[in-house]
């Protein structure tokens, strides 16, 4: 509401920031391990004396080099880019507060380059002892990058102490910042042997390939394995909320968590199969599928970690649409519009109501949800709600799916919303009295069930169910699935609710 | 509807406003002298191409070499200033930056294309021969691109006035084209930037290349006339530029604010003065004077934007918590960074062996 809205309907942010954040952490931790990975194989090579594997070491530094400075080093400004374009409020506050632990990370950014340019220029020109400093300055202040940029991303899931007094360092050792750090050191390194395998495959000889193609087989898999239990570290520190939308309460997450599952799993399959099982055959086909799979543990990570700090972009700091918690009270009375700086309509009246509507869906909604795209879509989301139903929903909405934002505004507001979301969207009629005048049951399902999931979706699947049987399952709904919240009715609402998809699913058992 | 209105409150700082003001104008110009050397040799190694002779294509050779350095210079160098830029002007520069999301996203792919095309300009130099000169082109052209999105940006971010378009235009996709000083400002970057790129190409071949004599002499040429001609035309757009301020901001560098009227004079006074050391082919002069020039055209940028923000925004009225340990910790963190990457430098074959010889 402080800022203006990038407003590309059909193309949500936060698709973007999750593709650009993907690509640049793959490549950026590969930037780390890869610095540990290149000077213990120039170690390697001196201690075996092999000209062959120091001809690879070069070979992997340069397209190590051309891949992490250009392509690592833009991307990372790109995410800078993206999220003060599409989080500007979160953005300032982020580099407001850890201006200096930003500046300190661009320091070793600095070093990084210089040192990885007098790396690779001078292979074979400089004595090897000190080529190896070189190599290990390159490694130390990747790592330290790595450990800035740890500290103040950890800080959006899980600020800890820094809520109450607002202290640098407090919001930077937060208590997600260890854990995360191990965890993303060992996927650093994991990525470094999947990148050099990915560059043996390509060596001539074929006694060197398999050797390095094993050498690199044993760095992924020890530090895949090395992951496993930081990452399980990581979770259990979450706090309970987190830990919960982590557990299966959000469906995105849910999703992303299988994703990673499946992708650990064939990864280390992959990996093993290819290192013991098949040692001499040329593999590249198998190792982009390795390096597929890496992508995907990783972007899940990377997924759920966003996912788990809903509905804030600043955990109990901002909310994900930019408002700040602080402020949530204040702009409940005074009314959302009249503190919002990037809105016409400042009062509703009869005949702005959907177009103030419209301002507040853009305001609060739109960071997350796209308007008939392919992220989150609101249209289709929306689509089975009554505006009655649209009402009650909006004013319990953090309640019932805590991953959402309440509602921020008066009471007018809320059903200038209401009316953009169903009338604005779907042509609903703007009936107060609907509601009251319609079946009970077919209301609450509306309010309680219709955002997630229609009558008619549900009805087919009920055919074969008992009323007794719908009936005991509201009491328990999370069983059927983690995502799905307990509803919270009365037994008299349970009954009437129970009634309508009864006799929506045409059965009078 | 009130420009002031939109803008949106600025958070609280860490430190001082002059810590980061300091920070900004020091590293800001950096920035440019790596921006304008990149510049400057993507454009002459262009031009050697156009020329019969070996000691051209060597030229073009020895800069194709430096330029993956030079972009990576150039991006890490402009961190920095972009870092303290956001702290100052952020919730200013993010308005500006949404209006123009399209726009200021692409400048991203554009850099990652000039950037391998660079590379793709020095590893395959001998196989790409003359073709190579449509490469640097297309690189200057990128590069170009990339500093005109840049001049809307930071143009647009001091006019709010022209932010109510957002309204009509929510989708990223408006530019700073109505306002008077945007293609003024915009040329007499460029203009400036190729001169000093030129200057930073003479300086590289009399002090790198001085070992292959007639290539040293074909670079400190080109470079330095380059350099002066631009300089010349700089004379012309820069005094465009400065007439095409608003009257208030113009009149600050008439002696309304002592200052920015000294950084003028002086400002001008630099600039003559590489006029007579550039046509005289004096190189290691010119760059002395040049460094400070760059310095106070740094600041005078710096006057404009508050001149043109004096209306809505003084960042030395936003409330200040401070908080000294991470200040301190950077500093240390830049020495030590300093000290390594001074080291590192020594180390390399080239300087040893100087070491050596003296």
């Amino acid at each position: 509401m402080n800022y203006p809205v990038w407003y590309v309907p059909t193309f949500g942010g936060g698709l973007l920031i999750a593709l650009v954040a993907i690509v640049h952490v793959f490549v950026s931790h590969f930037a780390v391990g890869g610095g540990l990975y290149l000077v213990l194989a120039e170690r390697k090579a001196l201690r075996e004396q092999s000209q062959a594997i120091m001809a690879f070491v070069r070979k992997h530094t340069k397209f190590f080099m051309l891949l992490t400075m250009v392509f690592g080093g833009l991307t990372g400004v790109a995410i800078w880019f993206v999220i003060s374009l599409i989080h500007p409020a979160a953005t300032s506050l982020l580099i407001h507060t850890f201006v200096f632990g930003w500046a300190i990370e661009w320091v070793f950014f600095l070093v990084e380059i210089v040192a990885l340019f007098v790396y690779f220029y001078t292979f074979g020109k400089m004595d090897d002892t000190r080529h190896q400093i070189i190599g290990w300055i390159y490694f130390g202040a990747a790592w330290m990058s790595l450990f800035m940029i740890n500290g103040i991303i950890d800080f959006m899931l899980t600020p800890g102490a820094w809520l109450t007094n607002q202290d640098f360092w407090s919001g930077f050792f937060n208590p997600t910042f260890w854990p995360s750090l191990f965890f993303r050191s060992f996927i650093s390194f994991m990525l470094a042997g999947c990148y050099g395998f990915l560059t043996a495959t390509f060596l001539e000889d074929e006694q060197i390939r398999h050797r390095m193609i094993r050498y690199s087989g044993i760095w992924a898999l020890v530090s895949l394995l090395l992951s496993l239990p930081s990452g399980w570290w990581y979770i259990s520190v979450l706090p309970e909320q987190a830990g919960k939308l982590v557990a299966g309460a959000s469906p995105t997450i849910a999703r992303a968590a299988t994703v990673a599952a499946f992708s650990m799993a064939a990864l280390a399959g992959l990996l093993i199969a290819l290192i013991l099982l098949n040692p001499k055959a040329r593999t590249r086909g198998l190792i982009v599928v390795v390096m597929i799979a890496a992508m995907g543990y990783m972007g899940a990570f990377e997924w759920t970690r966003e996912a788990a700090r809903r509905p804030y972009v600043i955990n109990q700091v901002m909310y994900s649409n930019g408002i700040l918690v602080k402020e949530v009270d204040r702009i409940n009375q005074e009314g959302f519009l009249k503190n919002a700086k990037w809105v016409r309509h400042k009062e509703i009246t009869g005949a702005n109501q959907l177009e103030a509507g419209r301002e507040l869906f853009l305001h609060q909604c739109f960071a997350c949800h796209t308007l008939g795209g392919f992220n989150n879509d609101i249209v289709s989301r929306t689509k089975n709600m009554s505006f009655g139903a649209m009402r009650t929903y909006l004013a319990t909405i953090h309640q019932k799916r805590y991953f959402m934002p309440p509602f921020i505004g008066n009471d007018a507001e809320l059903k200038a919303l209401a009316a953009y979301l169903t009338a604005g969207l779907h042509q609903k009629p703007l009936d107060d009295t609907a509601s009251a005048a319609g079946d009970r049951g077919q209301t609450l399902y509306e309010e309680n069930c219709a955002a997630c999931h229609g009558i008619d979706q549900i009805a087919p699947n009920l055919k074969t169910w008992s009323r007794q049987r719908v009936r005991s399952s509201l009491d328990n709904l999370s069983a059927i699935n983690p995502a799905m919240p307990d509803y919270t009715g009365t037994a008299d609402e349970k009954e009437a609710l129970t009634d309508y998809m009864v006799q929506q699913a045409g059965g009078a058992q | 509807m009130n420009p002031s209105s939109l803008i949106p409150v600025a958070d609280s700082l860490t430190a001082h406003w002059g810590w980061f003001q300091f920070l900004l104008m020091l590293t800001f110009p950096l920035h440019l002298l790596a921006m304008n050397a990149l510049l400057g040799s993507v454009l002459i190694a262009f031009v050697a191409h156009l020329f019969p002779g070996q000691q051209y294509r060597d030229l073009s050779y020895e800069l194709a070499k430096a330029l993956p350095f030079l972009v990576a210079f150039t991006v890490n160098l402009g961190v920095a200033p972009l870092l303290f830029v956001n702290v100052l002007y952020g919730h200013l520069l993010y308005t500006s930056t949404v209006l123009m999301g399209l726009f200021w996203l692409s400048v991203i792919p554009i850099l990652i294309i000039a950037y391998y095309l660079a590379y793709i300009y020095d590893f395959s130099f001998k196989r790409l021969g003359n073709a190579g000169m449509f490469i640097m082109l297309l690189v200057l052209a990128l590069l170009l691109l990339v500093g005109f999105f840049f001049s809307n940006n930071m143009s647009m971010m001091i006019a709010p006035v022209s932010w109510e378009r957002w309204f009509a235009t929510p989708d990223g996709s408006l530019l700073n084209l109505a306002d008077p000083t945007l293609l003024a400002r915009y040329l007499h970057m460029i203009t400036g930037s190729l001169a000093v790129g030129g200057l930073c190409v003479a300086l590289y071949a009399q002090l790198v290349l001085k070992r292959q004599p007639a290539v040293a002499e074909v670079g400190v040429r080109i470079g330095m006339q380059c350099f002066s001609w631009l300089t010349v035309l700089q004379l012309v757009v820069g005094t465009w530029f400065l007439l095409t301020l608003a009257p208030e901001v113009l009149k600050r560098f008439m002696g309304g604010d002592t200052l920015a009227t000294v950084y003028l004079v002086v400002g001008v006074l630099l600039a003559l003065a590489t006029l007579v050391t550039g046509f005289r082919r004096q190189v290691l002069a010119t760059v002395w004077l040049t460094v400070p020039l760059v310095y106070v055209m740094s600041f005078m940028r710096d006057s404009v934007r508050s001149g043109y923000l004096a209306p809505y925004f003084d960042p030395a009225k936003v409330p200040v918590t401070v908080q000294w340990s991470p200040l301190i910790l950077f500093l240390i963190s830049l020495i030590g960074g300093l000290a390594l990457v001074i080291w590192m430098l020594m180390q390399l074959p080239a300087f040893a062996k100087s070491a050596r010889q003296d």
